[in-house]
């Protein structure tokens, strides 16, 4: 771990000269993403006529465009709703999931196997014939017609979706592991479970840190289940919000109104991620994964 | 407000990224701290929400589901009725706005499963044929105000048809189905009475041609409706639904109608892009843009293009025109309206509906008008938005109502294919042949 | 291993127990719904009609069914071999140590975290535009004058239109997970490999890809699943009625459960429960074929 980062040296021109193909397919591939995203960007500072017929910003700045999107819908309620959502859930998931990886990964017992199986085969089922039967009896329990319950549901709901990608994403990871450690922990009179937490558990780091990221996105993307579960307005999340919004731009041909809320909605998202893709760096390299 | 998004941005860029770094032993301690922190804030903001928002259930007030979105000139109409009525009556009403979408898909099981909603509304047919169980008959209550006398007769008619003899629900937001056009193109090509036959359609088509303009435009999302209407001008709208549902493509009529769409296409009366339109590139970049003169679609267009079109675009609207030896005339057509109804199982059924007086007469009706240049519902109401007006006539006319698409659209496992080939029949790819034989393949 | 009983179970437990409840009872139901017609998703079982095998019958029966089949086999086929080649591609150039390392990789996992709904609008409504799109302007510009003339969104070109942009989404999630497996492979082996005379080719041939198995397989069911699931994407391309072209069996569901389009036509949630039944079996047979071509040797690294 102590090695110091390679990549920080002085300009080799005959290094960057054999990896030139690399760098040429990679600026191909983002130039093109920048288009689009610049394009979007553009368009929500136009008018819906000037998007239509290809002549971007020829009238000057719309902020107007914005104004309508922020004003008309509560843009910050959907953002404080997505927040809490993601963040409790993507906690708890990793609290749930990785001790259940770790043990299906690395111990044999009877029902192994058929918990795996279940395990992966559940990531096959397509949710709405999850979320149908299980709304009829949380339904008549009455937890949908109070905000607190409800919204405790919604994340015990994002939790459940998610264990069985995330259980098998980490068994993965700590089946790549080596045993060594373990072995070196046991020799010197660690328990197990001990092991885990203080070993195992910090090693998967670069697994925990992808799949949190991936879990984040999905629950912050989340559409189907909010939208049936989240049974009062207060309670959506930005998926929902974001398209409730663009529905009523597109209704009305606001298009240049659709897109400001597409890039008010994505903004922050872009931001949050660019501040953790950098983690994702720092984990990948720095994790101790080495023999 | 702000201040307070900042601060769960950070703590949640904090929890996850502590859980990320914690390389030694003190993982779990770390990981689980931030979480119980944002654990308690969480609890304090869903209080401070459920305080403003009357709870659903507890009683008190009415609950509505509504279609639209908050941000919709619907929606926002809707709101000032709900907000009116509530300060006149002290009822309290829990508005909630589901969006098309979440009403489809949420108001079904959330009736089932007893969630308390007082009235809901939706599109006609939905309302009255997916949701009919529900309903509650509205007849007394109708009665009992003598809503009729301000009502359009028309629609208050076909609510009692789709509603199996009696009124279960109550229409607002009128809407016609019909060809539109760019009045300017028409006067430039020298056409200067609408067509009301298929010859007439032709000829004004091949003067508009003339004048180098596209005469016809449609997207993906109403091609089935031209089909729908030509087969219904021909046999009728129950017959064009036996084929559509019983898969008798061998029916002259199918073969007829792809040869008179042929003929066109032939013609070149369709856009170039006719085949490749996903929705809204035909309406928003060569109908609203001037390219081309005719789409038929619903009076709601005028409002969806509006900021294209610009102030200065004159519209006009015509019924699809009457085939030789047709059954139908343009006296037919899909017409209808969004509908409110009341769930049969509502303790408070007149306090709704005096709200549905709120929302669809008067004041309100005419505000729902003018913020989304539509059709008023209150027969009082005589003045038509200025983008519409041209809708009157044509509205004013109708006898027979068809459903959507005029039954084109009634089996939905043929839906796609009798799309995929219209298009490619009016894109010219394939001949009238060729469109009869790829309906005959699919089968069903 | 008996100290180790306690300990299993307690980590097992809450992961179970969630399952059990999320997904294991709404799925037996389901797969006893697959048997009946059922008008309403919340029917009570009261007004379930038994139908045995008969939704199954009928959705073989229907060529639209088929299509939708056909279509989800040609994404998933189609759309693997571009998604995994590419993924691997930028993972190994990115993991070469090229500078703007970070840079390169948090934009190209960039479009996976864009709302698809925004994602698919831009591609629509400006990069396939037959007036004004992108494609257009850059083939115009190339001066390949027959590729410029394509109509990408009429029914021939639909599909791999509807495939192009979904791929590009979905290229940096898989980027992602192949990029931290290559860099948990030890230099050590590269260096070894270089001083014995290796080049990048050979190195990537027998040192990567062997010890790349189980991201192979992690990234194969990951694709697999996401497949399945694929509605959104098919939605937007058609916007309000389905489309031959774009139509997949989850399509297919929603139309049956919730009606289709602004008709109103029949519904039936139990043939809706027969196509859930049939894509599980289709995930679960790509899985056992993934754990039995890409068997893990076993390798510690």
């Amino acid at each position: 771990m102590a090695k110091t980062k390679k990549y920080r040296e002085p300009i080799n021109w005959k290094k960057e000269l054999r990896l030139a193909p690399g760098y040429f397919i990679l600026l191909i591939w983002i130039s093109f993403t920048f288009i689009l995203l610049g394009w979007v960007l553009l368009a929500s500072f136009s008018t819906t006529k000037e998007i239509f017929s290809n002549k971007l910003l020829s009238s000057g700045l719309h902020f107007e465009n914005y104004v309508k999107a922020w004003v008309n819908s509560d843009v910050a309620g959907i953002f404080r709703n997505s927040l809490i959502y993601s963040i409790i859930s993507c906690v708890l998931l990793i609290l749930i999931c990785a001790p259940a990886a770790y043990v299906l990964a690395r111990f044999v017992f009877p029902g192994n196997k058929i918990i795996q199986t279940g395990f992966v085969s559940a990531m096959g089922v397509p949710v709405v014939m999850i979320v149908l039967p299980l709304f009829g009896i949380v339904a008549n329990m009455g937890i949908l017609n109070h905000v607190m319950s409800n919204a405790i549901l919604l994340i015990f709901l994002y939790i459940g979706i998610n264990v069985p990608y995330t259980t098998i994403f980490l068994m993965t990871f700590f089946g790549n592991l080596s045993r060594a450690f373990e072995e070196a922990a046991a020799i010197d009179g660690c328990p197990p479970t001990k092991t885990f937490w203080l070993i195992m558990l910090p090693m998967a780091q670069p697994g925990i840190i992808t799949v949190t990221i991936f879990n984040f996105i999905n629950i912050w993307n989340e559409y189907f289940i909010s939208l049936i579960f989240a049974n009062s307005d207060k309670l959506r999340p930005i998926a929902v919000g974001l398209y409730s919004m663009i529905n009523s731009m597109k209704y009305t041909g606001d298009w240049a109104g659709m897109f400001a809320a597409v890039v008010i909605v994505f903004l922050p998202t872009f931001i949050l991620y660019l501040f953790l893709s950098e983690k994702i760096i720092a984990g990948v390299t720095g994790g101790g994964v080495k023999g | 407000m702000r201040k307070k998004v900042m601060a769960l941005v950070l703590t949640s860029a904090m929890a996850v990224s502590l859980a990320a770094c914690g390389g030694g032993g003190q993982t779990a301690e770390t990981t689980a701290a931030p979480a119980a922190d944002t654990a308690t804030t969480a609890p304090a903001a869903g209080d401070s929400q459920g305080e403003t928002a009357a709870p659903a259930g507890d009683g008190s007030g009415l609950v509505y589901w509504s279609m639209w979105e908050a941000t919709e000139p619907q929606g926002q109409a809707i709101q000032a009725a709900v907000d009116k009525f509530s300060a006149d009556t002290g009822i309290s009403v829990d508005l909630q706005f589901k969006g098309r979408t979440g009403i489809r898909e949420g108001l079904q099981p959330a009736l089932d499963a007893g969630t308390n909603i007082d009235l809901f509304d939706e599109d006609i047919d939905r309302v009255n044929t997916t949701w009919g169980q529900y309903l509650m008959d509205l007849e007394e209550l109708a009665k009992a105000v003598d809503y009729e006398a301000s009502a359009n007769a028309g629609l208050i008619a076909a609510c009692r048809e789709v509603g199996g003899g009696t009124l279960k629900s109550i229409p607002y937001q009128p809407n016609v189905f019909a060809f539109f056009y760019n009045q300017a193109i028409f006067d430039e090509a020298g056409v200067t009475a609408v067509p009301t036959t298929w010859a007439e359609l032709d000829a004004a088509c091949a003067k508009i041609k003339e004048a180098g303009y596209t005469p016809i435009t449609c997207d993906d999302a109403y091609i089935t409706c031209m089909f729908g209407y030509h087969m219904s001008r021909l046999v009728g709208e129950p017959k064009t639904e036996e084929i559509v549902k019983g898969g008798q493509w061998d029916d002259p009529s199918v073969a007829a109608t792809a040869e008179a769409y042929a003929d066109f296409a032939s013609k070149g009366y369709f856009s170039e892009t006719i085949a490749s339109n996903v929705w809204p590139a035909g309406q928003n970049q060569e109908l609203a843009m001037g390219t081309a003169a005719m789409y038929l679609n619903g009076s709601w267009l005028p409002n969806e293009v509006k900021d294209m079109a610009g102030d200065d675009f004159v519209w006009g609207c015509f019924s699809y025109p009457a085939l030789e030896g047709g059954t139908d005339g343009v006296d037919a057509a899909n017409y209808g309206a969004q509908v409110l109804a009341i769930n049969k199982d509502s303790q408070k059924a007149e306090d709704a509906f005096k709200l549905i007086c709120y929302i669809t007469q008067g004041e309100f009706d005419k505000m729902l008008s003018e913020l989304s240049i539509g059709i008023p519902a209150d027969s009082n109401n005589t003045e038509w938005p200025a983008l519409i007006s041209c809708v009157k006539p044509v509205m004013d006319s109708m006898n027979t109502r068809y459903p959507w698409a005029a039954g084109a659209e009634a089996n939905a496992d043929m839906t796609p294919i009798i799309k995929e080939n219209f298009l490619k029949l009016c894109g010219g790819s394939i001949d009238a042949q060729g469109f009869v034989d790829a309906l005959k393949k699919a089968g069903n | 291993m008996k100290r180790n009983k306690g300990m299993i179970i307690l980590f097992l437990t809450p992961a179970v127990l969630m399952f059990s409840i999320i997904f294991l009872y709404p799925i037996v139901r389901t797969i006893v719904m697959s048997f009946f017609k059922i008008d309403g998703i919340t029917d009570p079982v009261a007004k379930w009609q038994f139908t045995g095998l008969s939704n199954f019958v009928r959705l073989a029966n229907t060529s639209l069914f088929r299509i939708s089949m056909w279509n989800l086999f040609r994404i998933w086929l189609i759309g693997g071999i571009i998604v995994m080649s590419l993924a691997l591609l930028f993972a190994v150039i990115i993991t070469s140590g090229i500078r703007f390392k970070s840079f390169f990789r948090a934009v190209i996992y960039l479009p996976n975290i864009v709302s698809a709904v925004a994602l698919a609008t831009m591609w629509l409504q400006y990069v396939y535009s037959p007036k004004f799109g992108l494609l257009k302007t850059v083939f115009t510009n190339l001066g390949l004058t027959s590729l410029a003339k394509i109509q990408w969104l009429d029914n021939d070109h639909k599909f791999a239109a509807l495939l192009l942009a979904y791929c590009f989404g979905m290229v940096g999630y898989h980027m992602l997970i192949f990029a931290s497996g290559i860099e948990r492979i030890s230099s050590d082996y590269f260096e070894a490999a270089t001083l014995d005379g290796a080049n990048k080719f050979n190195q990537f041939r027998y040192i990567t890809m062997p010890l790349l198995k189980g991201v192979f397989k992690t990234n194969i069911t990951m694709w697999s699943v996401t497949s399945v699931g694929f509605f959104v994407w098919s939605q937007l391309f058609s916007t309000v009625t389905a489309d031959t072209q774009t139509i997949t069996p989850m399509v297919y569901m929603y139309m049956q459960i919730f009606g289709a389009g602004n008709s109103i036509t029949e519904r039936n949630s139990g043939l809706g429960a027969a196509i859930g039944v049939l894509l599980s079996v289709c995930v679960v047979a790509v899985f056992w074929l993934c754990n039995h071509l890409l068997r893990d040797d076993d390798l510690e690294f």
